[in-house]
């Protein structure tokens, strides 16, 4: 019975394991790595990684320097509507990618709800790398934010309370104890939201459109590339698939790796105060 | 074995998706169709049962290279059917309808683009097809017999079909866009089209076709016969279709 049961679950273990793993596999089975290289030397892959890179780190500086404090405050302050405050940060973790889109441009074309005015100053943001940047920051902020909030609220407030009672200001205590106990977890938070706008595909195609070398990133030179030549596609496909695991490994290893660093500060951070 | 069970299982998942209720309003209720994005509304309309996949015609091209179970595939350009029909994918195409291309503004042309000329202008936001989409390559043909390449320059976005130019268009995102004279139709009053010089259109023509090894050949060739038939003339007329 016991035996029985054993197998079942393994199997579906394996099944499971064998539906989520052959497809990236195939990826890399359908072309020839000098053939890989080569693909990804052309224009459109070099332009798309280019695009996908500044983009991304642009985004990417913009989550964390916004994001940072905001989860901060989220994380350490009580007041009334702060639980539905942090469930409508996480909106946009679950909307999908269309609706981002046509959200975005409900916000910034034309006729939109602030496009109107900005059209009026002649700014104008859809269809342009700007619009990139929002796409990306919009659909990734949430799962750094999501991660900061949670580092934050697991901090020790006695390490808090310690580093204000011996003198050190509210923004000090942020900068040499808050950031440094939740390195690892914003560490994480970055990775993830670093991993969700590297493959942002949906928003930024209605939002930004499809232009190569300055919005067409590298999801959406696949979408571009899968008929005219498919070698580029399936290059810049498996590209992707390195650097997501790039993420996924340093997300899990970045815990072990930081333990060290982090628990030397929460054994000094004491024994001083004491 | 455990292979086995796999392919079991995907097949298990494969028939319980395709579960259509069989035998109740016409034949074409089984048999699915790949076609342009430009015949999204007239298809529809000649046949509302069949299952259709809307996409640029070289991206399901594609798809049926690589196997998509599909009945019938109608294109916007001659090009990928006959490659098709050389690789033995594809039964012999028929062209059962033409279009031409216009150019398309906002209703309130907020560039006042009045013609392609005007294209050229500074910051204006012009939307086509990329290269190797139909509408793309019928795009730069005609600018070409035009000698206005030039406008090409402001180029803000290259879509992968024509109901992405259409999408670009409507919600106000850019200023111009070419596409199909049905598509502008279709889009109603959110639009307005610009007609270009009949002396620098280029040849649209549409052929279809039932894919080769077909499962519902006999459905397939149904739906063909329908869509070069009286009622699929009458229908693509309505829309704004040429027929040859």
């Amino acid at each position: 019975m016991r035996r029985a049961f054993d197998v079942a679950f393994a199997f579906a273990a394996g099944l499971a394991l064998a539906f989520l793993l052959l497809p990236v596999l195939a990826l890399f089975v359908r072309i020839a790595p000098g053939d890989l290289f080569d693909a990804l030397w052309s224009d459109v892959a070099l332009d798309a990684l280019w695009v996908s890179l500044k983009t991304g780190l642009i985004a990417h500086f913009f989550v964390l320097l916004v994001g940072t404090p905001a989860a901060y405050f989220l994380a350490t302050r009580r007041f009334r509507g702060r639980g539905v405050l942090i469930t409508l940060v996480e909106l946009p973790l679950v909307l999908p990618p269309a609706v981002a889109g046509i959200a975005l441009l409900a916000l910034f074309s034309r006729r939109g709800l602030l496009g109107q005015e900005l059209y009026a100053l002649g700014i104008q943001i859809p269809l342009t790398q700007v619009a990139v940047v929002i796409a990306v920051a919009f659909v990734a902020a949430p799962f750094y934010v999501r991660q900061a909030i949670a580092s934050f609220e697991t901090l020790d407030q006695a390490l808090i309370d310690a580093s204000r009672t011996l003198g050190a200001s509210p923004a000090r205590t942020f900068w040499r104890i808050a950031l440094p106990l939740s390195a690892t977890g914003l560490g994480a938070g970055s990775a993830l939201a670093w991993a969700r706008g590297t493959g942002e595909f949906g928003a930024t195609i209605m939002f930004a459109g499809s232009l190569q070398g300055l919005t067409q990133t590298m999801p959406l030179a696949i979408y571009a590339q899968l008929d005219l030549d498919p070698d580029i596609a399936i290059a810049i496909g498996a590209l992707l698939v390195l650097v997501s695991l790039t993420v996924l490994l340093s997300v899990k290893l970045l815990p072990s790796w930081t333990r060290f660093t982090s628990t030397s500060l929460i054994r000094s951070a004491p024994s001083g105060s004491s | 074995m455990r292979r086995l069970a796999a392919l079991a299982a995907v097949a298990l998942l494969a028939a319980s998706c395709g579960d259509d209720d069989d035998g109740a309003g016409s034949d074409l209720d089984g048999i699915t169709v790949f076609a342009a994005a430009s015949l999204t509304e007239v298809f529809q309309e000649i046949a509302p049962n069949a299952r259709f996949n809307f996409a640029g015609s070289d991206e399901l091209a594609t798809q049926i290279r690589e196997g998509a179970p599909v009945d019938v595939y109608a294109a916007a350009s001659p090009r990928h059917p006959d490659e098709l029909f050389e690789e033995g994918l594809l039964e012999e195409p028929r062209i059962f309808a033409t279009n031409r291309l216009v150019l398309i503004v906002p209703a309130d042309n907020p560039a006042g683009i009045e013609s392609v000329e005007d294209l050229a202008a500074d910051g204006v936001k012009l939307v086509v097809g990329a290269e190797g989409v139909p509408v793309g390559d019928y795009t730069r043909a005609v600018l070409e017999n035009m000698g206005m390449t030039g406008v090409l320059d402001n180029v803000a976005s290259n879509e992968e079909d024509v109901k992405g130019v259409v999408g670009k268009i409507t919600s106000g995102a850019a200023d111009a866009g070419f596409v199909y004279a049905t598509d502008a139709t279709a889009a109603g009053d959110d639009v307005e089209a610009i007609e270009l010089p009949e002396a620098a259109q280029a040849a649209v023509q549409y052929p279809i076709a039932v894919v080769a090894g077909s499962e519902n050949a006999g459905a397939a060739q149904g739906f063909v016969d329908l869509v070069l038939g009286e009622n699929g003339r009458e229908a693509l007329a309505t829309a704004g279709f040429a027929l040859p």
